[in-house]
């Protein structure tokens, strides 16, 4: 299904031909018509596609917390960090490790407490309050292996399987192998924090991909989509002039070359780009939302960065229910390198509120059979610490071998512990797998075979596990 | 565990099969394709040749291979299987159904079915070759003119050419081909009225001879090559003297540098002409990837991320190779096997980053240098003013500590320490101290854009002008050996296999009869015999790579659809003997390529109509043929410089470092991560004629693009981009149709038209039909009525710009207000400045604006 021949289909040469193949003639306006309606449905890359595979999860909200959250102390506490708290050891400089992880090292125990949880019991953080409650519907897994220890390298690994960058998104990957259900939406939105992640607008690109699969911001602020709006002052009825006159322009030109099919196509993208934003405005109005959805997810409480993050994740569902395919949710300032009982803490608390109560609210709607929810940093922290400043800090450096990461939704084995970590939280050492394999599981979740959703591009069959991955079998329910 | 259900399936299948039969059809060709590569092939690692039975029951380094009779005490089976230490291969997995395959024929005594010793080569289809085979010779009575080409195969198919395009498309085709930008009216209309039979060759060379002309087909090169003026990754730090590469590659194409000369500076200007300064600068090339070296980074990563990047740029860009397939393995459809990958890559291995002092060229554009050196200075001297007062802070609150009053009084030492570990700071205080000093190093950093330095390379550490940042140490000069080089099986660094010494890809000597150089194993040298080896006239693929890139350029398809594969996977020449006539032609020329433009321009292929004959709709609908001119739309850069140059405001300004362009303001107001902490906010430049240049030269930062480039197919600048992609998406609209710039275009446009007619000429070159012209002004009355009636108000001071971040340190929101734009701000034309009638007809002028004739070439 995804040779080279439909890698191409977006050409224009290739579509001409198909007409021309049906033995149609030339040189009539109503000939254009038919060519406009025939490419209207070779036009529409993002039309739903059928799945590779059965799947429950039809959609995916993924919570990317960037900078590194620690497993240790977030959902896999180490109580013999205790005993070892500010022990010194010396950990030697080899070619392959940064600079960041050598010289002077010690142990860090956790600042937290930590209080068991759902029916499993696991040991999570006592600020994650309300995430508490939800448990039962998520799938804890320890064992992941990421590679780099530098954030946009890490980061791009993370959403594109590529470290080095410049590869599709998962988003990307998702929309080309699945389409989309809302032609009036893109099939991937971004929900930026404050501050673009480090590596940029490359987190969310299509790389190689056709440019239809590329993530869409959507600000805070501002325009939600880049120039949704004209600037200020030009008022709709005016807008609408001009697109009137512009149309009236554009098909007197499109009878005048009727050879050319693409121009119809041009025509088309401008309706649809004033179709989006007549719909999207509504999207994201979440006043529309009853005060009870809205306090649910904290979003007129007086943590200004809960509320901010709850909003965000209100928006996901909402823009999920309007049939947008994949949105991912960032929130940042993960990387505590320093005080982490202080910085970590006001992370948690900012997330605790708006993920519960997007795993609950999908619930209650029934949208969480269907819905994918995965939530991941680019890798996780040392038990350990390097001198800081002078003296001792407690923080955390950067861990690739250990991380904390969930899933929740359709077709996850709810309510599990999958893999485990060494006693220090240093390295997974059950149910062990590189993220490749973490994404070959995603794209399965969501009914799509990563050996089959490939691409050509400069000579290769391109997939997002780079060269295949395996299932992680145990995630599955 | 999930291999146990197949097995229960296949194994009994299996055992009813002759076992010799068994090895034959589901054994041997995975073992050809998966495994001699490493063990048998080229290369024997860990002294494990798969080739022969005996040679399997010899083994390796870990013993033999197969135990006849036993599968399970087999390392071969354990190592597919996963049920041992080994594991292989070492990407992926061995399916189950083979694993099986390999248990059933151990356990029946491993018989072999053949000899199976087989030359890899060998397995390679003549029809695969043809672009590593020498170039044809000519032979008597071959067609010797492109159109002598081009309508033998016409006339196969019985297909009639389209008749000659008229006048005004023509010209204004080949000026957005060779120039980039429209033509004016007065060109369009002299073209017209010049009916003398040479009309069309002067204006095929006075387009040639436009300084424009370089611009255009210098971005082509960039897009190749992958230009950024910054790092990416983590601080994206400015490359402060990649714009000298970039005004390089113009000045090469429009002093029309032979190929073969520009070719070998870009490879190796260093080594072979030491002397020459553009050649310093054209080495740039070789490290226009993206590359950063950091605290957390790895040593031996990044220098192999470099490696990597060099070695598969060099091939796609020159050789039209995809090499990079071969890191890992061998090559799975061409002739590259993995040791010639790191053959080639041995090549680098010498070649250390460099920006030696370079005095400025006379045909260097250093006019804005002084002005532009004394602005960031001054914006980096106010913060380092705020960096100033942190450190005093903290000397301040040593000296408490210390109960002394004047710092001068303190214990040794300790001033310096207070500073550097931030004394009594908070980390409040410090989140903001951290945004000093990570914009105080960005400034560091693009400063030195404005001194005279070489962004290039060099054979061994260039003592005192190293490059890659304050985490690289380089050894001196004397004291550096050649690093050793290795097979890197799988690309995995940390498993280095066999040892390598350098050379160039053997297919060429092997199918095209070019003697493989020997590339001497000292410091120096190496890059240089590379560079010779691919401008060779005799070597198969320079000359057919760069001819196909122009025609490709100039048609929109190449004459091998795949401009940077030319090996198997790529589309088979349309016309072979045509590309090889070129190529030939191409290298007769002395590598001209202003003369190949020309033969291809002075074609009757070029001149004709975008419109199809009917034999040409029916038997070649996608126009492979050339029986008629394919139309497409104008790329990113010339649809905005066309958009400026429509609007009058296109800055004829060339050269000196990027400029930065009006883009979107949500975007440039947005706040962009630098490791730990935010950048400084995008400004664009102040002056129109700065901020309006063409697109070419604005700053190309790699991890945020103009939007408006990007939205229009604008190439990644981190993999090569061989051809511009056309898609449309609805954003598109918005970039073109709602934007301020396309509003302030529009409204610049309007204020220098009087009239309806003067907008009709301006945006489209041409005067309005009388139909046109009569809906035109029916919208312009209409429009008139609603300006009258809907006054604008006047412009509005920028909002103060505020970023935050979310801080590492505490968790909490960090709140900066970042520096706007200069009092100095020469703005655009505001609506309020301007009557009501040219309002409306800036209306007129946007729809024009985002008109399909505007967008596209016919």
């Amino acid at each position: 299904m995804f040779t080279r021949k439909s890698a191409i289909q977006f050409a224009a040469p290739t579509r001409r031909e198909l007409l021309f193949h049906s033995g149609m003639g030339l040189g009539s306006i109503a000939l254009t018509a038919m060519l406009a309606a025939d490419r209207a449905r070779a036009e529409r890359p993002l039309a739903p596609k059928k799945p590779h595979l059965q799947a429950k999860a039809k959609n995916c909200i993924f919570l990317l917390m960037e900078g590194g959250p620690s497993h240790i102390d977030t959902y896999d506490p180490k109580p013999k960090l205790n005993s070892l708290h500010m022990t010194k050891f010396a950990k030697e400089r080899t070619k392959f490790q940064a600079a960041m992880n050598t010289g002077d090292r010690y142990y860090v125990k956790s600042p937290f407490e930590f209080r068991r949880a759902g029916k499993m019991g696991i040991e999570i953080n006592s600020l994650f309050e309300r995430f508490a409650g939800v448990v039962d519907d998520v799938c804890f897994y320890r064992g992941l292996h990421a590679e780099s220890v530098n954030h946009p390298t890490a980061l791009y690994h993370l959403n594109t399987g590529n470290q080095f960058g410049g590869d599709p998104a998962i988003g990307a990957w998702v929309g080309y192998g699945l389409g989309t259900e809302n032609q009036n939406l893109p099939a991937f939105v971004v929900l930026p924090d404050v501050a673009y992640p480090q590596g940029g607008a490359a987190n969310w690109s299509s790389g190689y991909l056709p440019a239809h699969y590329q993530g869409t911001p959507l600000r805070a602020q501002g325009s939600p989509v880049l120039d949704m709006a004209p600037p200020e002052g030009v008022a709709p009825e005016r807008q609408r002039a001009n697109l009137e006159f512009l149309n009236t322009l554009n098909r007197s030109h499109a009878a005048a070359h009727p050879q050319h099919a693409e121009l119809a196509a041009r025509i088309q993208s401008y309706e649809l780009a004033f179709r989006m934003q007549a719909e999207m405005p509504n999207v994201l109005d979440i006043d529309k939302e009853p005060l009870a959805i809205r306090e649910m997810y904290g979003i007129s409480g007086p943590d200004k960065d809960a509320a901010a993050y709850g909003r965000r994740c209100l928006l996901a569902r909402r823009l999920i229910e309007a049939g947008v395919r994949f949105v991912q949710v960032i929130a940042m300032g993960w990387d505590s390198h320093d005080h982490i009982d202080k910085a970590h803490g006001v992370r948690i608390r900012a997330a605790d509120r708006g993920i519960a109560a997007l795993v609950k609210d999908l619930g209650q709607r029934g949208l969480l059979e269907e819905t994918l929810i995965v939530c991941a940093g680019e890798f996780g922290r040392s038990p350990d610490n390097g001198i800081r400043r002078g003296g001792q800090a407690w923080g955390r450096d950067h861990n690739a071998t250990a991380m904390a990461c969930w899933m929740a939704g359709g077709g996850v084995k709810a309510g599990q512990i999958v893999g485990a970590t060494d006693e220090t939280g240093l390295q997974a050492v059950e149910e062990v797998h590189p993220l490749k394999d973490f994404h070959v599981t995603l794209l399965h979740l969501l009914g799509l075979d990563d050996n089959k959703l490939r691409f050509l591009h400069a000579g290769r069959e391109k997939q997002l596990s780079q060269t295949g991955g395996e299932l992680i079998r145990a995630l599955l329910a | 565990m999930s291999r146990l259900l197949p097995a229960l399936f296949c194994v009994p299948i299996l055992l009813a099969q002759d076992p010799a039969a068994l090895f034959r059809d589901r054994i041997q060709p995975v073992l050809k394709k998966d495994c001699l590569g490493c063990h048998g092939e080229g290369q024997v690692l860990s002294k494990l040749d798969m080739r022969t039975r005996a040679a399997l029951l010899k083994g390796g380094a870990r013993g033999p291979s197969i135990a006849p009779g036993n599968a399970a005490g087999s390392i071969l089976y354990q190592a597919i299987a996963g049920s041992g230490p080994l594991k292989m291969p070492p990407i992926g997995k061995a399916s189950p159904e083979f694993v099986d395959a390999v248990k059933v024929w151990i356990d029946a005594g491993a018989p072999w079915a053949e000899p199976a010793v087989t030359d890899r080569w060998s397995a390679f289809k003549e029809e695969d070759l043809w672009a590593f085979r020498p170039l044809r010779a000519a032979q008597p009575g071959d067609p010797n003119s492109i159109d002598a080409f081009l309508e033998r195969k016409l006339a196969e198919k019985k297909i009639a050419a389209a008749p000659p395009a008229d006048r005004r498309t023509l010209l204004r085709r080949a000026t957005l081909d060779l120039t980039g930008l429209p033509p004016t009216y007065a060109e369009t209309k002299a073209f017209a009225d010049d009916e003398s039979p040479g009309a069309w060759e002067t204006a095929v060379d006075r387009l040639l001879a436009s300084p424009r002309y370089g611009e255009r087909w210098g971005r082509h090169w960039l897009d190749v090559v992958r230009y950024a003026d910054t790092n990416g990754y983590s601080n994206d730090f400015e490359r402060p003297n990649a714009w000298r590469y970039r005004d390089y590659v113009i000045r090469a194409f429009n002093n029309d540098k032979p190929y073969d000369r520009f070719l070998r500076e870009q490879i190796a200007g260093d080594e072979l002409f030491p002397g020459d300064p553009e050649a310093l600068i054209a080495t740039g090339f070789l490290r226009a990837g993206p590359w950063e070296h950091t605290g957390m980074s790895v040593e031996a990563v990044t220098r192999q991320m470099f490696l990597d990047d060099v070695t598969h740029g060099v091939a796609a860009t020159f050789l039209g190779l995809t090499l990079g397939c071969a890191r890992c393995h061998d090559h799975k459809f061409d002739p590259l096997p993995t040791k010639d990958y790191y053959r080639m890559q041995a090549i680098f291995a010498t070649t250390e980053f460099a920006r030696p002092r370079l005095p400025f060229l006379p045909t260097e554009n250093t006019s804005g240098l002084a002005a532009g050196r004394a602005g960031m200075k001054a914006i980096a001297g106010k913060v380092q003013a705020h960096i100033d007062a942190f450190n005093d802070l903290s000397v301040a609150n040593a000296m408490r500590k210390h109960g002394v009053t004047k710092p001068a009084d303190l214990p040794a030492g300790v001033r310096a320490k207070a500073i550097r570990d931030r004394e009594g700071i908070g980390p409040d205080q410090f989140e903001e101290l951290k945004l000093y000093q990570k914009h105080m190093q960005l400034y560091q950093e693009s400063l030195d854009r404005y001194e005279p330095k070489a962004f290039a390379v060099s054979s061994g550490p260039r003592d005192g002008a190293t490059d890659g940042g304050p985490n690289l140490k380089y050894p001196k000069h004397a004291e550096y050996t050649p690093p050793e080089v290795h097979v890197l099986p799988g690309g995995n660094v940390q498993s280095p296999g066999e040892e390598v010494s350098p050379g160039v890809l053997s297919l060429v000597e092997r199918y095209a009869g070019l003697p493989s150089p020997e590339v001497p194993a000292s410091v120096e040298g190496r890059r240089a015999v590379l560079a010779d080896w691919i401008a060779d006239p005799r070597h198969p693929l320079t000359a057919r790579v760069m001819v196909n890139r122009v025609w490709q350029y100039h048609f929109g398809r190449g004459i091998a659809a795949d401009a940077n594969n030319f090996g198997k996977m790529g589309a088979r020449p349309s016309h072979p003997e045509l590309l090889d006539w070129l190529a030939a032609r191409f290298i007769a020329s002395g590598w001209s390529v202003k003369k190949l433009h020309r033969m291809i321009l002075l074609s009757d292929a070029y001149r004709r109509s975008s419109v199809p004959t009917e034999s040409a709709a029916r038997e070649d609908p996608a126009n492979l043929l050339l029986s008629h001119f394919t139309p497409h739309r104008v790329e990113a850069e010339v649809l905005r410089d066309s958009l400026l140059a429509a609007a009058g405001e296109l800055s004829p300004d060339a050269g000196g470092p990027g400029v930065y362009p009006q883009i979107n303001e949500d975007v440039a107001r947005q706040p962009q991560h630098r490791m730990g902490s935010l950048a400084p906010a995008y400004l664009a430049s102040p002056q129109k004629r700065d901020r309006n240049r063409r697109t070419i030269y604005t700053f190309q930062q790699r991890t945020m693009a103009d939007p408006l480039i990007e939205v229009f197919n604008g190439p990644s600048p981190d993999f090569s981009c061989e051809r511009r992609e056309a898609t449309i998406v609805p954003t598109q609209a918005f970039a073109l149709f709602n934007s301020q710039l396309a509003h302030d275009m529009a409204l610049a446009l309007a204020a220098k038209a009087s009239t309806l007619e003067a907008v009709f000429v301006r945006a489209l070159g041409r005067p309005p039909t009388p139909e046109e012209a009569s809906l035109a002004g029916e919208h312009w009355k209409k429009m008139l009525a609603h300006h009258r009636a809907n006054p604008p108000g006047p412009r509005k001071p920028a909002a103060p710009l505020v970023h935050k971040i979310t801080s590492e340190l505490t968790g909490e929101l960090h709140s900066f207000t970042q520096q706007g734009d200069p009092d100095d701000f020469e703005h655009n034309l505001h609506p309020s400045e301007v009557t009501p009638e040219t309002r409306a007809l800036a209306d007129v002028a946007l729809a024009l604006l985002n008109s399909n004739e505007f967008a596209y070439v016919y």
